[in-house]
Order: structure tokens, then sequence, then C-alpha cells
């Protein structure tokens, strides 16, 4: 028993890590699966999203998560703009052009990081960040349970908003057939954009989110863009379930890892798990 | 095999004059600082040159180029510490990069297109973690590992490593040059534009691309140890950064992927950029990722490319 | 396509007829905006649209029901019929646009909650052109509508088409089959390799030599 309940806290902790993931991976999952391409410079937006809430937090002094009313518009504008202007015309000239130009958007994204707040650690240290919560042998912090919270909550909204609406069901239909959905009178660039927008939107929460939970730097964006990419091909394109599910099992194989291998490890054991994700499974469990 | 070589003849002497006075720069007294741009040239031109022969020639976007300079770095950085001379350390470091695409060539042949492209990402970063925990040798600095200085180079000189890099950059043209006037050339244009089709025409895919992507870490090995030698030490956090990403994709995509000459105009432009912006050290790579972003989007077939068009 | 010249008036049906690789496809494509002419110009309720983006053209009243009918798999009947009238000026219509696809085709209306690749090879095909008639279009074509079906189902498309036509619509379609075309048309083009080789009534082309000779074999 005494293992079982050794093992209460990385578990717990893992699964609502596994929270944090999710949102992380949601945008990423989104334009993959409607677009087709892999924004690898996703994570660097989330990051983007971290620094926002800390400008919100040291300069402006409001509190980061209710800075994400100014926030929220304010990166899908970001998003749309970037794939309306540039991505989308990188389609044209080929797939790879995509892949090249989300690389330049992650330098540049990187390099002004650096730039403007230094290659120092940050973190958005709120009167809550710090404090945790115990429940018998489980010792958590409490923003780790804000982080699956929320994942759940902006998941739902995103479900609905893909149900309900007619842009909703417009993208569901050009991440099904492009052509097809042109011929509805849809406008599939506009689609691309508003989705991208969307992506970037999430990114936002998630870098607000991964601030309070975190400490991060310029540089961070890799590590995250690298488990989310995990995420995303275990959870299955076009599965918001999915990609709760995946985000909680690289969650745990964090905590877990870290729990039996050592502090040191913990990275290691997730980056391994998404190489074995990304060599066994194309197509992921949930998806089409 | 039949490899005919008829442009070779033509550009030949100018092409030999260059080389010649290429090498007699450090002995003809020029500004040292002029010696470590060609040294850089060289090396970038090598490693330009690998990845247009997986990206430009065999379908293959290997994001991974740092994992093999690294290695071989490393490889080599270490076995100075047990008194080994660095050019063997070069070779063997270079064999244990080749080695390692072996290795990760199964999984990562496995992932189609632009998973491979991913799973290639994730590679250096998990290589820079091993080594910032690992300490194969030495005492362990806070922290595991960090970094190492190479012995024993101190009585190498300046001009004995340029001429290493300079024979390492001819010997990749000609690499090149040689493949791609062979029947492995035209099996990898083959794969490069359809995978399916190459196929069923024969085209033995997996072996052809493993080929590349060996051949390709070995050189790419070469360069990056060849590198470390001359730099002094390495450390995991430089060794497997994407760095050496911005500088291969940006000569690449600037010269012109999949002609052979691309490179070589990327990578003078790359050096030049270089010198330029040195000043500013903190804005020059956010305006790398300008620039790349501008090229892909205005001249993506490069300057080889629009060369080309104008031309014809 | 080489040399195509068409007209098709309002309240017309006209087909298309032609074996595979003739460019009928190629022709309806252009038409709803996929390809774009080098040459020459397209003019639909005396605009020239030949530049337009495929949704454009959408909203001013052209729908296509492309070859193989192409429904969304993961989306459910409803939710096909519903994203059919996306454009601005379906969308009011378009609770009573869906009753009256309804009436059509009962069948849907019971399968309005499956997911749309449930369904079977002809109601797929229903369901393809209950999507396309939710836009309110003026004009309909329909690229080998009865590919893959039973005659039976084919019987029940054609019969929703001519109800169709007595709403008003405009029809052009193009078919392999030549007997259902003449059957079902007032007009006829049929093409060969790119180029329109015979047009007219079809009470005349029936009586033609060639078609009789060409067609009626096989």
């Amino acid at each position: 028993m005494s293992l079982l309940s050794d093992l209460a806290t990385p578990i717990v902790m893992g699964i609502l890590l596994g929270g944090l993931y999710s949102i992380i991976a949601l945008g990423l999952s989104l334009v993959f699966g409607v677009v087709k391409e892999i924004n690898i410079a996703h994570g660097d937006l989330v990051i983007l999203g971290s620094y926002f809430g800390f400008v919100a937090l040291t300069i402006v002094g409001i509190d980061p998560i209710l800075s994400l009313i100014i926030g929220i518009p304010l990166f899908f504008g970001i998003g749309f703009a970037i794939q309306k202007y540039l991505l989308n015309r990188a389609f044209r000239i080929s797939m790879d052009a995509t892949l090249i130009i989300a690389f330049g958007i992650s330098i540049i994204l990187q390099n002004t990081f650096q730039l403007v707040w230094t290659p120092l650690s940050r973190g958005l240290t709120t009167s809550y960040a710090l404090a945790s919560f115990s429940a018998g042998p489980i010792y958590v912090p409490l923003v780790y349970l804000l982080d699956l919270i929320v994942a759940i909550l902006v998941m739902f909204f995103l479900r609905e908003l893909l149900r309900r609406t007619y842009m909703g069901i417009a993208i569901r239909s050009a991440a099904q057939d492009r052509m097809a959905a042109q011929l509805m009178g849809i406008n599939t660039n506009r689609v691309y954009a508003l989705t991208f927008g969307i992506s970037t939107a999430l990114a936002a929460v998630a870098g607000v989110f991964l601030g309070l939970t975190f400490p991060f730097t310029p540089v961070s964006g890799m590590s995250f863009l690298i488990i989310a990419l995990g995420v995303v091909v275990l959870g299955g394109l076009g599965s918001i379930a999915g990609t709760l599910v995946a985000g909680i099992a690289f969650g745990l194989a964090q905590t877990l890892g870290g729990y039996f291998f050592g502090v040191a490890a913990q990275m290691l054991v997730a980056y391994t798990m998404v190489l074995v994700v990304l060599a066994v499974i194309p197509r992921g469990i949930f998806g089409r | 095999m039949k490899v005919t070589m008829p442009r070779l003849h033509k550009g030949l002497t100018p092409l030999i004059g260059v080389i010649v006075v290429l090498a007699l720069f450090p002995v003809i007294g020029v500004p040292r600082l002029w010696l470590l741009y060609l040294f850089l040239f060289f090396i970038y031109l090598v490693l330009a040159n690998m990845w247009n022969l997986l990206a430009g020639y065999s379908g293959l976007i290997s994001l991974c180029p740092a994992a093999f300079i690294g290695l071989a770095g490393y490889t080599m950085a270490i076995l100075t510490w047990f008194g080994w001379p660095y050019y063997i350390g070069i070779i063997l470091g270079s064999i244990v990069a080749a080695l390692f695409a072996v290795l990760i060539s199964v999984p990562a042949f496995r992932m189609k297109g632009i998973y491979f492209a991913i799973g290639t990402l994730v590679v250096p970063e998990i290589l820079r973690y091993v080594f910032t925990i690992w300490a194969p040798v030495g005492k362990p600095v806070y922290g595991g590992g960090a970094g190492y200085t190479v012995k024993d180079v101190s009585g190498v000189s300046q001009a004995q490593i340029y001429w290493l890099a300079l024979a390492v950059a001819i010997a990749s043209v000609l690499v090149m040059r040689y493949i791609l006037r062979s029947k492995f050339g035209s099996g990898l244009a083959a794969i490069r534009d359809n995978d399916i089709t190459a196929a069923s025409a024969g085209v033995n895919v997996f072996n052809l691309k493993l080929y590349s992507f060996v051949i390709s870490a070995f050189v790419t090995g070469l360069a990056g140890a060849i590198f470390y030698t001359f730099q002094g030490y390495i450390e995991p956090v430089s060794a497997f950064s994407v760095r050496w990403l911005i500088v291969i994709m940006l000569a690449t995509v600037i010269g012109g992927e999949g002609t052979e000459e691309g490179p070589i105009a990327g990578t003078i432009i790359v050096v030049f950029l270089y010198f330029l912006l040195a000043r500013y050290a903190e804005i020059s790579l956010i305006i790398q990722g300008i620039i790349l972003v501008a090229i892909m989007l205005l001249a993506p077939q490069g300057i080889m490319g629009f060369i080309r068009k104008t031309l014809s | 396509m080489w040399d195509v010249s068409l007209s098709v008036n309002s309240g017309e049906i006209v087909a298309i007829i032609g074996a595979n690789g003739s460019g009928k496809s190629t022709l309806l494509n252009t038409i709803s905006g996929l390809m774009h002419p080098a040459q020459g110009s397209i003019e639909f309720a005396g605009n020239d649209i030949s530049v337009l983006e495929p949704f454009h053209i959408v909203d001013l009243g052209i729908a296509l029901l492309p070859e193989g009918g192409r429904i969304f798999p993961d989306l459910t009947v409803l939710e096909n019929l519903k994203i059919g009238s996306y454009n601005r000026k379906a969308r009011s219509e378009s609770s009573h646009n869906l009753q009256r696809v309804y009436q059509l085709f009962p069948v849907l209306k019971t399968k309005e909650a499956q997911l749309a690749k449930t369904l079977s090879g002809g109601e797929k095909q229903m369901l393809a052109l209950g999507r396309s008639l939710m836009s309110d279009p003026k004009l309909i074509l329909l690229d080998e509508m009865s590919l893959g079906l039973a005659p039976l189902l084919v019987n029940d498309l054609y019969r929703a088409l001519r109800e169709i036509r007595e709403r008003g619509l405009t029809i052009l379609f193009v078919e392999q089959n030549v007997r259902r075309s003449l059957t079902e048309a007032d007009r006829a083009y049929i093409m060969e390799t790119g180029r329109i080789v015979l047009s007219g009534n079809v009470d005349d082309l029936r009586e033609e030599e060639k078609v009789k000779k060409a067609y009626f074999g096989t």
C-alpha cells in the first residue's frame, strides 16, 4: 500500500499536467487536422502567450488570466494574419515551403524574446501560483488543477464551436474535403486563416497557464512543441477527446518517469515516448 | 556504374586556380579574420551540400544535422581526453555520426513525409539533454556533463585546420557531383518526385534513402568535428543547437534547393551576411529569420532558380 | 479542352454526352470555378465569371455536384445539408430548403443524425444532390450523377431532377449514358476529346446517323 500512496502524487500530478499539455497541443492539432500544416512555430507562439501574461502581470499589473480578455482576440488576429499573408502563400509553392516559413517564424519569435526579455528564466508569479493543496497522501500545486480544469473548459467550448456554428461546420468540412467545401461556397483560404487564428488564441491561453505552472525562457518553445507533437500524433487528428487523453498519457509518462528514474530523466522519458509514438502510430489512436 | 563528368573539364582550370589561391592564404599572411570567415564558409558549405543531398535530392527534410555535428564533435573531444590525436577523433567521430544515422533510420524511415521531419526535430533535443546530464569523462561539472575542452590541440596551427576544412569542402562538392551523375543520383531524383512510382520502377527506396542519410551524416560529422577542433571546446547547448539548422536552411534556400551550385552560392551569401551582421549580434538572428521567410515567399527557387529562369 | 462553345437558357435541361476523357468534367469544373480557362469567357446572368473563385460562383447561384458526390463523410446527414446553405443568401432560407430536400428524399430525414459515411451509395448521391440544392442555386451542374448506381436509384434521382426543374431550376448535366441523356434533357451537346462535335435538340439528335451508329450500339 505504501507504493500506491507514494505513487498517488505523481499520478495525480501527471494527470493534471496532462491538462496543460493537451491545451498546448490543441491548437497544433487543429491546424494539422484542418490546414494539414505542421506549425513548428506553435511552441514559440505559446511562449509568446507566456510573455504576454508576463507583461500583463509585471508591467500593467493585471492578473495574467484576466489579461486573456485582450490576449485571446489579439492572438487570434496575429494567427489570422500569419496564415493569410504568409502561410496561405506558402501553400501554393510547396508543402516544404510551409515548414520552412514556420521555421523562420519560430526563429524570429525566439530571438525577439531573447532580445526583449533576455535569456533569463521568467515565471508568472501571481499570489496563487505558489499555492498548493493536499488531500490525503496527495500534495499538488493549485495551478496544476487549474490547468486541467481550463483544458476541459476550453475543449468543451471548442467542440461546441465546431458543432453548432456555421463556421465550425465549415472548418470541419474543409478539413475533410477541401474541394467539396469550396463547392459549398466556403472560402477555404479564409477558413484556414480563421483556424490558424483560433489555434493561436488557444496558444495564448496555453501560454498563460504554462507561465503560471513552470518557469520559461526564450527557448522553452521547442521542448513543449516536441511534447505537443507527440500528443497530437498519439491523440489522433480531429479528435478533441483524443488530445486530452494523449496529453494525460504524456503527463503521466513524465511524472512517473521522474519518479522512477529521477527528476533529471523525466524529459528524456517524455521525448523518447514522442519518438516511439511517431514511429509506431502514423494515424493516432482516435484519429480517422 | 557509369559516371560521366563532362562539365568538370570545362571549368576546371579557373576552379583549380581558385583552390590554390585559397590554400595559399594562410601562408601568405592574409588577415586572420579572413581566414576565420573562409573557414566558416568551408564548414557551412559541407553542411549545406549534405542537407541539399537529403532535402533537395532524396526528398528527406532532415531537421537533425545538429545531431551529427554534435555527436562527431563530442566523440572527437572525448577521445582527446584519452590521448587520441584529433585527426583520428575526427574520423571516428564521423563514423559514430554515421552509425547513429543507421540507428535512427530504423524508426525514422517508418515515418512518412512530414512525420519524418518532426521525428528528426526531436533528436538533437534529446542529445542535448543527454549530454547535459551525462559526463563520460572527467569530473562531472555542476549539473552533470556540460562542456569539454578539446585536449592537445594547442600545438596544431590554424593553417592545418584551415586546410583540413578546405579539403573536406572540396570533397563535399565532388561527392555531390559524383552522386548526382550516377545511377544512385537518378534513383534519388525518382524518389524525390514520388516515392511510390520510384518503388514500382524498381528503385530500392529504403536502401537509397539510407545511403543518402548515412553519407550525409558521415560528411556532416566530418565538418562538425573539424569545427570543434578549431574551436577548442564543445558544450551541449550550442553543439546541438537549432542554429546549425538555421544557417544550413538559409544557405540552401537562398542558393536554391535541388541544384548543385545552389549551396555554394547560398553559403557565400550567408557568410557574407554574417560578416555584415557581426556587430548586430542580437538582431542578427531575427534578420536571418525574416530573410528566410522573405526568400521562401518571394524567390522560393533561390538564386540558382532565378538564374535558370532568366536564362531560359 | 480545345474548342468549346455552349449556352444554356434559363429553365432548360441540357445534357453533355461523351465518353471518358472527352473533357466533360473539365468543362463543369471550369464553370464552377475550380479551374480557369486559358482563353475565352464564361458568362452567367450577364456577368463574366471566368476568373472568379468557386465560393464566389456559388454565391452567384451556380451549384456543382461533383463526380462521386463527395459528401463529407464525418459530418452527419443534417450537417452536410446545413453546410450546403453556407452562403449568406441561402442561410435565411435554410430551414425552408431543408424541408423541400426532405420532401424529395424522405430517407434523408430518417437518417438525419447518422454520419454520412454510413449511407449507401445511392443515399450518398441523394445527399449530395440535396446538399447542392441547399445553396438555392439557379443553375445546377451534375457530373455523372448516376455513375455506379442501380437503375432504380437512378430513376429516383432523375425523378427528383424533374421536380426540381418544375421549380424553375436550370440543369446542366454530364452523362455517359446516351439513352438516359436524350430522354431527360431538352437539348444536348456531344463532346469528343475536348471538342463539341454535335449539338441540338434531343429529338433531332436521336435521328442523327452518327449518334445512332456510334452510341446506341454501346
